[in-house]
């Protein structure tokens, strides 16, 4: 079952060209049916599924019944939860570092 | 700028799993003293009929009807950015809270602001940014007791 908590769902969807592909196409227009992504890329519509199966279970893609369709929304959260988790606190010390360098100039040419 | 909504942004939904109650999820979207510590500021009061929103200087930041009223699982509520007054000359969009349980003391909240049709400018300043930061101090929130920045 998902539990929608772990990053490791999110980072194995991100592993895989065809997902990514997947989520950049619905980064420039989500809202879209499996037959609308299907026609863009090289593949059954079996494998397209597939993927979208991994995507929605990491929550990258939720989905929403409208009518007879059934949309896929891209969900962006669980990208900047490990954005905020694994990428701010390595990137955090860079700039601390430089920060504190400014500090110590702008007092050293007052 | 146009003046109509791509269709796709008309309609935005963001999801996360945040390691709560319901019932603390609900207070936390309805309750002054909670929204306050993740969304910008903002002291945010919902009634049965009536959502507000003040900023930190008691200025008004949203003021809309309630249509639907289900604690601790659903609220549905007008949506005007009232803090922008560009944005605020826009028509009316939606915001739909759900709340359902998932296992080991998590719930999921999904967030569905639509009917953007008329407000393009309201659609892109939520976009993205917007509601993810919200959502993701919302969580910090929750489960560390700590605002994101502070």
């Amino acid at each position: 079952m998902m539990s929608g908590m772990d990053d490791d769902e999110v980072f194995k969807a991100l592993a895989d060209p065809t997902r990514r592909h997947l989520l950049d196409r619905l980064f420039a227009r989500d809202r879209r049916t499996l037959t609308e992504l299907e026609s863009e890329l090289e593949m059954s519509r079996f494998g397209v599924m597939k993927h979208l199966r991994v995507l929605e279970r990491a929550g990258l893609v939720v989905t929403r019944r409208s009518g007879r369709e059934k949309l896929h929304y891209l969900n962006p959260v669980p990208i900047r939860l490990i954005h905020d988790r694994w990428i701010d606190k390595y990137t955090e010390r860079q700039v601390s570092a430089l920060a504190d360098l400014k500090a110590e100039l702008e007092e050293n040419a007052s | 700028m146009s003046t109509t909504t791509p269709t796709h942004l008309a309609t935005q939904v963001y999801q996360i799993f945040i390691k709560a109650t319901p019932e603390q999820l609900w207070d936390a979207i309805t309750k002054p003293e909670f929204t306050a510590r993740y969304f910008h500021g903002a002291r945010i009061t919902v009634t049965p009929d009536h959502y507000e929103s003040l900023g930190p200087d008691d200025a008004v930041w949203g003021d809309a009807g309630v249509e639907v009223f289900d604690p601790p699982r659903k609220l549905v509520h007008g949506w005007r950015s009232m803090y922008d007054p560009t944005l605020n000359e826009e028509s009316e969009s939606r915001v739909t809270w759900e709340i359902e349980p998932d296992e080991d003391g998590v719930c999921k909240l999904t967030v569905t602001h639509d009917r953007l049709e008329g407000a393009p400018r309201t659609a892109e300043a939520v976009r993205g940014e917007g509601w993810m930061g919200v959502l993701s101090a919302l969580k910090t929130l929750l489960e560390t007791g700590k605002p994101l920045n502070g």
